[in-house]
């Protein structure tokens, strides 16, 4: 088995009355890419920030590549914060010197490594600028470049693709495969579940403080399998609900996703709703992660 | 250099950088020392200008006065400039007559006062003198000496004694003050020294309390940014901590610096000149002084400062809990332009000069005013010293809770417990 690069066991977290993280464990393995998925308030951020030290958990350990928090880990973690700042009043230079130099990097590696990064993001004509002349876009590839200039081993990062447009989503996702190749371990978390699947090697989801699912996309694959039918209709369709063998269902008006109990039932399935709605679409998939978040929350999670 | 002071060492080179290069600072770097060379010059020129030209008139209703008052004034070199007195006959007006006469010309301004010599001057009625302006004490004091002087001589005079002995009792002489020093005897005025002093201990109160609000400030927009998270899986709590306030503390050194230099090279190199009183205050022992207690009182104030910023998540908040330690600014500063001008060495201002926070202003207020015995120097030294040393030892930790804490504002209680985290 691959060396393993961060290992969680049982973080407890309790604000006040509130179990804010209850009881998560998991593993990374190096060159690992791990999605952590969850809705808004599920404990990601909170769990991240333990793994970085920024608040101590109440209970359970982190080990991070094989020792605990230390600083002599500092300059091998790569960490982008959920909420993003970097000083307003600073230039986009100074910035990356600034904090490429407490990653402990020389200034001639910062400028030469700098360089590479902000032409590959396009930012090479704005770099005199000061971050608070940037577009909210600009500032947060800046951030980007920030967090990886020193070449981490471990990266951890909170939200990545918020407040990106579709074409520096595409960028950062690229950079994440290529961090990959170059043997960084990756755990980012996001509540954008659809998109962290053309990503992940592996799926973590956490849905009030504890973890509801973890395996690997081939797992997921597997498991999840042909059981989802999505359909388009006009009508009625609230006679789904009473079929026998629906094991779950999302309406959305006009499309709806229906997870059987066995795939045999999918010929009944089609007779009943032609019978009774004028059918548009009838296809058999795979669940997205989305659906599978929502059946394994519905169920009160394992 | 370790990876840690190499990193305390980046954090303080950026926080000295960012604001050694702000226009602002540049500014009040340079300007400050041509408004207090201003300070030296321009209150001469002022009061001067303002006088302008004074023609005050002189009647006499006894008939003896007038001609010896007036010759007193011709003889005297220290007539201020733009002042002229002019004889006038009563012409057998009563004194009430004169002022109806009077009232109008004088708040026309075609003449600037009246002096009436009374019939029978008595003793407890003084000499009247009427005008618009009766607060320019430098016309009113030479005044008031040749009417003395006058009075004197003439009453002397017809008693047959020789006027070269009247010469000498009426020469009136004013007192001519020096300041005693370690360093010897320089002839100083108090007022210089006072106006010295205060000015200095402005200058020491303003440095402290600005450099403090910026550390602050600078703490809340980390915290708010959350660039506290990226500093801290950087490096340690420490390394931020006193890298920022050594380098703000540089700022206000290279600050005071340039000021003292400027000022220096004003007082040598002034096409002006300098009064010779302000260049006998300002001994080099003084600007030692200076330093010194300006890098305690720095130290002492700005970790309070910096752990506000550490301990609220708005402006508002800060100002609210900042509050107290502006207070606590101004008590010392209070005492000294008020208690130490006064007296210099009363117990409660030598207590409090010993004081904890209160010493740095106080004890170098003491030190420019009249020099305190060296044990009590060397008392306030230590104890602030010791208060700095417990600051940043108790600081470096609640600091380090502190800034990672949102949402809620601590309670004191709570900020306590902080300081037993390991």
């Amino acid at each position: 088995m691959a060396e393993t690069v961060l290992e969680l066991r049982d973080l407890i977290k309790v604000y006040g009355d509130r179990t804010v993280v209850d009881g998560i464990s998991l593993t990374l393995s190096k060159g690992e890419i791990v999605g952590m998925l969850g809705p808004n308030g599920a404990g990601k951020t909170t769990t991240i920030r333990m793994i970085m030290n920024i608040i101590a958990p109440d209970s359970g350990s982190v080990l991070i590549l094989g020792q605990p928090f230390c600083e002599e880990l500092k300059n091998r973690l790569g960490y982008l914060p959920e909420e993003r700042g970097l000083y307003r009043k600073m230039t986009v230079m100074d910035a990356l010197r600034f904090f490429g130099r407490l990653k402990g990097l020389e200034r001639a590696e910062i400028d030469k490594r700098a360089e590479s990064w902000l032409d590959r993001f396009a930012l090479t004509e704005h770099k005199r600028k000061r971050i608070e002349e940037l577009s909210k876009g600009m500032a947060q590839k800046v951030q980007i470049i920030v967090t990886i200039l020193h070449k981490p081993e471990l990266l951890i990062l909170d939200e990545p693709f918020s407040g990106l447009d579709p074409v520096n989503i595409e960028l950062v996702r690229d950079l994440i495969l290529e961090m990959k190749r170059s043997g960084t371990s990756i755990l980012f978390s996001t509540h954008l579940m659809d998109f962290a699947e053309k990503l992940v090697d592996r799926v973590i989801m956490i849905d009030r403080g504890s973890k509801v699912l973890d395996e690997t996309l081939m797992q997921v694959r597997q498991d999840f399998g042909d059981s989802l039918v999505s359909i388009s209709y006009n009508g009625d369709a609230s006679f789904v609900a009473e079929l026998p063998y629906v094991n779950s269902f999302r309406d959305y008006g006009n499309t709806m996703e229906i997870e059987l109990a066995d795939m045999h039932h999918k010929d009944e399935l089609l007779d009943a709703l032609r019978t009774r709605l004028d059918l548009t679409r009838f296809a058999v998939s795979e669940p997205s992660l989305n659906h599978i978040f929502f059946s394994r929350v519905s169920k009160g999670g394992l | 250099m370790n990876g840690d002071s190499r990193k305390m060492w980046t954090i303080l080179s950026k926080e000295f950088l960012q604001i050694v290069r702000k226009k602002s600072f540049i500014i009040s770097t340079v300007l400050t020392p041509v408004l207090m060379a201003a300070f030296f010059v321009i209150p001469a020129m002022l009061s001067d200008a303002a006088r302008g030209e004074k023609i005050i008139h002189v009647v006499d209703l006894n008939g003896a006065y007038q001609s010896a008052f007036l010759d007193s004034i011709a003889q005297d070199p220290l007539k201020p400039s733009g002042l002229d007195f002019i004889a006038v006959d009563h012409h057998g007006r009563s004194r009430d007559e004169l002022l109806k006469d009077y009232r109008p010309i004088i708040l026309e301004k075609k003449v600037a006062g009246l002096l009436i010599w009374p019939a029978e001057p008595e003793k407890g009625s003084g000499i009247p003198y009427y005008g618009l302006n009766i607060s320019d004490m430098t016309s009113l004091r030479f005044i008031e000496k040749h009417v003395q002087r006058s009075f004197t001589r003439l009453h002397l005079l017809r008693q047959n004694i020789s006027e070269a002995l009247i010469d000498k009792a009426t020469m009136a002489p004013t007192l001519q003050t020096f300041k005693v020093k370690k360093e010897g005897i320089t002839q100083s005025s108090s007022q210089a020294e006072l106006l010295m002093s205060v000015f200095m201990l402005t200058m020491l109160m303003s440095v402290i309390m600005a450099y403090g609000q910026l550390i602050m400030r600078g703490i809340i927009e980390e915290k708010n940014s959350r660039i506290v998270e990226l500093l801290i899986s950087s490096t340690t709590p420490q390394s931020v901590f006193f890298g920022k306030i050594f380098g703000i503390g540089m700022v206000g050194l290279t600050q005071v610096a340039a000021w003292i230099s400027l000022t220096v090279a004003y007082l040598f190199f002034s096409p002006w000149g300098v009064p010779p009183q302000y260049l006998a205050f300002l001994t080099p022992s003084l600007g030692i002084y200076f330093v010194l207690f300006f890098v305690l009182g720095y130290f002492s104030f700005a970790i309070l400062f910096s752990l506000v910023g550490a301990a609220v998540n708005t402006d508002e908040e800060a100002q609210h809990l900042s509050a107290p330690i502006s207070y606590l600014l101004f008590i010392p500063f209070l005492m000294g332009i008020t208690m130490v001008t006064q007296n210099a060495d009363s117990p409660v201002v030598v207590v409090a000069s010993l004081f904890p926070f209160l010493s740095p202003m106080l004890m170098f207020m003491r030190i420019s005013m009249a020099m305190p015995p060296f044990w009590q120097i060397a008392l306030a030294l230590i104890s602030s010293v010791l208060t700095v040393w417990i600051m940043i030892r108790l600081g470096a930790k609640i600091f380090r809770v502190g800034i990672l804490m949102y949402g809620k504002r601590p309670t004191l209680k709570e900020i306590l417990t902080w300081i037993s985290v390991k």
